[in-house]
């Protein structure tokens, strides 16, 4: 289905939302940061940026959440189940990247068994996605075989026409039942509509990638390119399709929680054994190992790619390690 | 001067002075530079100098994978020499295992940072040799370095909480701070410890505020103030407030500046007979 | 939806100290329904958690033939493993499991088996090798090479003196130098070099070694010399886990979430894996 909206609908469009009885989370500006947040009204969105700070990812898969709750009595415990997370909710001005992040962390949280943290929140949630109308040159989305108006992940997709309008697509079903929730705001599409969308830069031939990673696990490249690196959280963090977790229990004398956290394969502690051995010992093996991830490793496990190209990472990097750089020089070597 | 530095850089490299420089390069845009080692004389021209000369490369002094590479020659602003001080204080490096490359600076961000506009180190205080035109030290009066507390000072008790709640709500312990930070340099971080466990590895409001206000505190006496940490928050924490906070009362209290001489006394880790303070003795 | 990470509760029903460190746990199932629809295989393990001081990875000690219980050995060593240790008989404790693959004992029938372990890596290999003894017609000689530092730091004492008294095992228990005893009466010398002089015959034999990184690295080129070949000879693997689910993403070496396809391996296996363990 097709439609379009003004930029004046916002307003009506938001509210509706919070009518209807959804949770906005839109792209909010705070001091230097533009952020994906809870917003009561469409005055709060900001959507002059090229990309959130903060990717899709916590929508889903939080910083820190509960995964069980337990009381202690003696030797005696009861066990309770985490309730309520799971928040009918719109994303909405998202970017096409973090939207396609969402079918690829699928992949990992529903292969063999499911995960109901994420499952739970994937069906409650409904993405409307904005096409990007620019980039910056840390952005590779066309690299990953993506693009600045992709559809994939998203539910609804908007796309700037002029100043003031954006064509609707529907991308799912439940993309469809909310512009028909919200018919009102939407009119109908002009003929030919002048779709205003980035361009951007094709950095490396993703083809070429993998075949020299299953060859060179043992390279120079990775010490070399990584000897910068502070081994912190950050890229890990940002990334909406980084997806390892840490679970700890934290509790008083009578009682706790059981909680899944963000965690890197960045940080040295990641691996490490209690007696202390650690297979990945050197920052070059866990640099090694972010690559090999997102490019070679989930594409033989999930036939999918672990990385869409935001960019973010190389961008919040406190030692300017950058990503796209280190495939175009993969790509380099593969050619020698 | 960048020509100077690569000269200096590679007779350093050609007489097997040191094994390596740490020093700026070309960032991935023109408006970032980033840390580059050189091992070899021929590739001092990846060398730079520039007004994004941000970071604080001692923290490279720490790190394993940089000193396997062997002696380095370590390219420093006047800021980062101080840090050089406290580390030689600290006894984390020898003096004789660096060669300090110094570097005289007017400033480096873009906005200026704020270090720099109150800044008495335009020349190192510690070098080996000195690159660029030497600048008088000039003496920056107590108030005006300080200068960027005045507006948080002015908040009562209970907008300073909410505050730092507010600005602690966003961590996402990606621990990029410390990791950065050239004093930072346990081996374990203590919140990698966890018998006990101090400090909670959750990235929720408790564990958020143990850990930013751990972390200040133990770098109160000793931060020098670089902004490093500040710099690479990727939720932008202004934890340069806290730090500064923390260097103005180890100043008032102790009188002491960490980083301006190897011959002072560390203000926390020094005894005396007439601490004020009761339960010492 | 059910939560993957909601763990069973569990009773301690008994509790033997094995060496200095090192204790079993006899665990039942809180909740007899649960026990009942329980099911593993040997080689699986599990998610041991105090609540309130964490999770823990185990493997499933006991054998699948004993159907009323599980049995845990653990050594004291971190945060986890320090809480269960003050827990007593009486106390519960969480699990999740089993979790991973299992030693193939269908495919050993009518061979002969070699079981090699070192230090606290018996645990795995316990439930195999009861998992076998409690089906010992359908394989041919069993022999048991054991070693641990020293006397003290041998575990399962007591069944190393059953499986000593029994003629259809050939057991051979040693010490590192240093660690015997007056009253020793096993070999003095490292794993790999009593391997090499016990010298199993390798034909139609399976071998299963389980220890330490450093006594793995040692003990396969022993047994290639002595004729085993590498997919008959398998071991386990010992990642830091946390979820052991094929989610959290710690545990890889490679394309292989040693959670999911293993922790069991067969030597050729491991070949074919980067160096990453
Ligand atoms: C498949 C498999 C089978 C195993 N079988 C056995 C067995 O049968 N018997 C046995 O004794 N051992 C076994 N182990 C090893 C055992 O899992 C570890 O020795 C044990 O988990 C460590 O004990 P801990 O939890 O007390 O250690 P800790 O290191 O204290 O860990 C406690 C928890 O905190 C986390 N943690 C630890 N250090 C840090 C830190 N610095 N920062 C943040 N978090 C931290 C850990 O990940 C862990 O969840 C097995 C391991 C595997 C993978
Ligand atoms: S690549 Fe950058 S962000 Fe990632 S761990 Fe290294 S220093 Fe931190
Ligand atoms: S690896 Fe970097 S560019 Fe790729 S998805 Fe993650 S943050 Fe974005
Ligand atoms: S790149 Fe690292 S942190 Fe990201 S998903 Fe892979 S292993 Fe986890
Ligand atoms: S705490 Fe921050 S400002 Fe202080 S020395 Fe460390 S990185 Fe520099
Ligand atoms: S850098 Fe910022 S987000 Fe990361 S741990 Fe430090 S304060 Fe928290
Ligand atoms: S233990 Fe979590 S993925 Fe294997």
């Amino acid at each position: 289905m097709e439609k379009l909206l003004n930029k004046n609908k916002f307003d009506t469009l938001i509210a509706g939302l919070k009518k209807q009885g959804y949770k906005t989370v839109a792209p909010k500006k705070d001091n230097r940061l533009v952020t994906l947040e809870e917003v009561q009204d469409a005055s709060e969105i900001s959507l002059d940026h090229v990309i959130t700070n903060n990717s899709i990812k916590e929508f889903f898969f939080p910083k820190t959440e509960k995964i069980l709750s337990y009381t202690l009595d003696k030797n005696k415990v009861e066990m309770e189940e985490p309730k309520g997370f799971a928040v009918k909710s719109v994303i909405f001005g998202t970017r096409p990247c973090d939207a396609f992040s969402l079918p690829v962390m699928d992949k990992v949280f529903n292969w063999d068994c499911s995960d109901k943290f994420w499952v739970e929140r994937r069906e409650a949630i409904t993405i409307v996605t904005i096409s990007c109308d620019k980039s910056d040159s840390y952005c590779f989305c066309t690299s990953v075989g993506l693009a600045p108006d992709a559809k994939q992940g998203s539910d609804v997709l908007l796309t700037k026409i002029s100043n003031d309008e954006y064509l609707v697509e529907t991308v799912t079903e439940k993309g469809e039942n909310l512009v028909k929730e919200m018919e009102s705001v939407f009119s109908d599409p002009p003929g030919t509509p002048d779709r205003q969308v980035a361009t951007v830069e094709e950095k490396f031939d993703l083809k070429k990638i993998k075949p020299w990673l299953d060859d060179n696990f043992e390279h120079d490249v990775w010490d070399e390119f990584s000897n910068k690196c502070i081994g912190c959280g950050a890229c890990t963090f940002v990334c909406p399709t980084c997806h390892c977790f840490d679970i700890v229990d934290e509790c008083t004398m009578t009682k706790g929680d059981r909680v899944k956290n963000w965690d890197g394969c960045q940080f040295t502690m990641f691996t490490m054994h209690t007696s202390g051995h650690n297979p990945r010992s050197t920052q070059g093996m866990r640099w090694r190992q972010r690559i090999m991830h997102k490019f070679k490793y989930y594409v033989e496990k999930f036939d999918s790619t672990l990385c869409v190209g935001c960019g973010r990472c190389s961008r919040v990097c406190p030692a300017d390690m950058n990503i796209s750089e280190m495939l175009e020089l993969i790509e380099t070597e593969a050619g020698k | 001067m960048i020509e100077e530095l690569r000269k200096k850089a590679e007779e350093l490299l050609k007489n097997d002075t040191v094994k390596v420089v740490f020093g700026y390069g070309e960032g991935s845009v023109p408006e970032r530079t980033r840390p580059v080692f050189i091992t070899k004389p021929e590739d001092v021209n990846k060398l730079t100098w520039n007004k994004y000369c941000v970071y604080n490369l001692t923290t490279y002094l720490k790190r394993q994978e940089t000193r396997k590479l062997g002696k380095p020659a370590i390219i420093v602003k006047g800021c980062d020499a101080r840090t050089i001080i406290v580390l030689l204080k600290e006894c984390q490096i020898k003096r004789e295992d660096v060669y300090i490359l110094g570097v005289t600076c007017d400033g480096v961000g873009d906005p200026l940072a704020t270090k720099c506009e109150s800044c008495d180190v335009h020349t190192p205080r510690i070098y080996d040799d000195l690159v660029g035109e030497k600048k008088e030290n000039k003496e920056v009066p107590f108030e005006e370095r300080y200068a960027e507390l005045d507006e948080y000072e002015k908040l009562g008790e209970k907008e300073k909480w909410e505050f730092w709640q507010k600005q602690f709500s966003k961590c996402i312990k990606c621990y990029a701070c410390s990791n950065m930070c050239p004093l930072c340099f346990c081996d374990r971080c203590i919140v990698e410890k966890n018998q006990p466990q101090w400090i909670d590895s959750s990235a929720h409001a408790r564990g958020n505020l143990s850990w930013n206000v751990t972390r200040a505190y133990h770098l109160a006496g000793r931060c020098i103030n670089c902004e490093e940490c500040q710099r690479v928050c990727p939720v932008d924490i202004p934890l340069n407030l806290l730090n500064k906070k923390l260097a103005k009362e180890a100043e008032k209290n102790f009188d002491y500046r960490p980083g301006y001489s190897v011959d002072d006394e560390l203000a926390m880790s020094t005894y005396k007979e007439e601490d004020s303070q009761e339960f010492f003795k | 939806m059910d939560n993957i990470y909601r763990p069973y509760l569990m009773t301690i029903s008994d509790m033997t100290d094995e060496a200095p460190g090192v204790r079993t746990f006899r665990l039942n199932f809180s909740d007899e329904e649960e026990g009942k629809n329980f099911k593993f295989q040997t080689g699986q393990f599990g998610l041991y958690s105090v609540f309130g001081a964490g999770e823990s990875t185990f493997c499933i000690a006991s054998s699948p033939t004993r159907e009323d219980y599980i049995e845990c050995t653990f050594r004291e060593a971190g945060r986890v493993t320090k809480a269960l240790r003050e827990l007593n008989v009486g106390d519960t404790i969480g699990f999740r499991g089993p979790y991973g693959n299992v030693f193939p004992i269908d495919k050993w029938e009518g061979k002969n088996l070699v079981f090699v372990a070192g230090g606290i890596a018996l645990p795995p290999l316990r439930s195999v090798i009861w998992n076998c003894l409690d089906l010992r017609d359908k394989y041919k000689d069993v022999t048991i090479i054991y070693g641990a530092k020293t006397v003290d730091d041998l575990v399962y004492k007591n069944e190393l003196k059953e499986w000593e008294a029994r003629d259809d095992i050939n057991l051979v228990t040693t010490v590192d130098p240093g660690g015997e005893t007056p009253e020793w009466t096993g070999k003095v010398g490292f794993v790999p070099t009593v391997v090499e002089e016990a010298a199993p015959d390798s034909n139609d034999t399976i071998a299963i070694v389980c220890g330490p990184p450093i006594m793995i690295k040692f003990t396969l080129p022993v047994l290639e010399k002595l004729g085993f070949k590498h997919d008959k000879v398998y071991t386990t693997l010992e990642n830091r886990m946390k979820c052991g689910l094929g989610k959290c993403g710690r545990c890889n070496i490679g394309c292989t979430y040693v959670c999911k396809e293993g922790p069991v391996f067969t030597a050729e296996e491991i070949s074919k894996m980067p160096d990453e363990f």
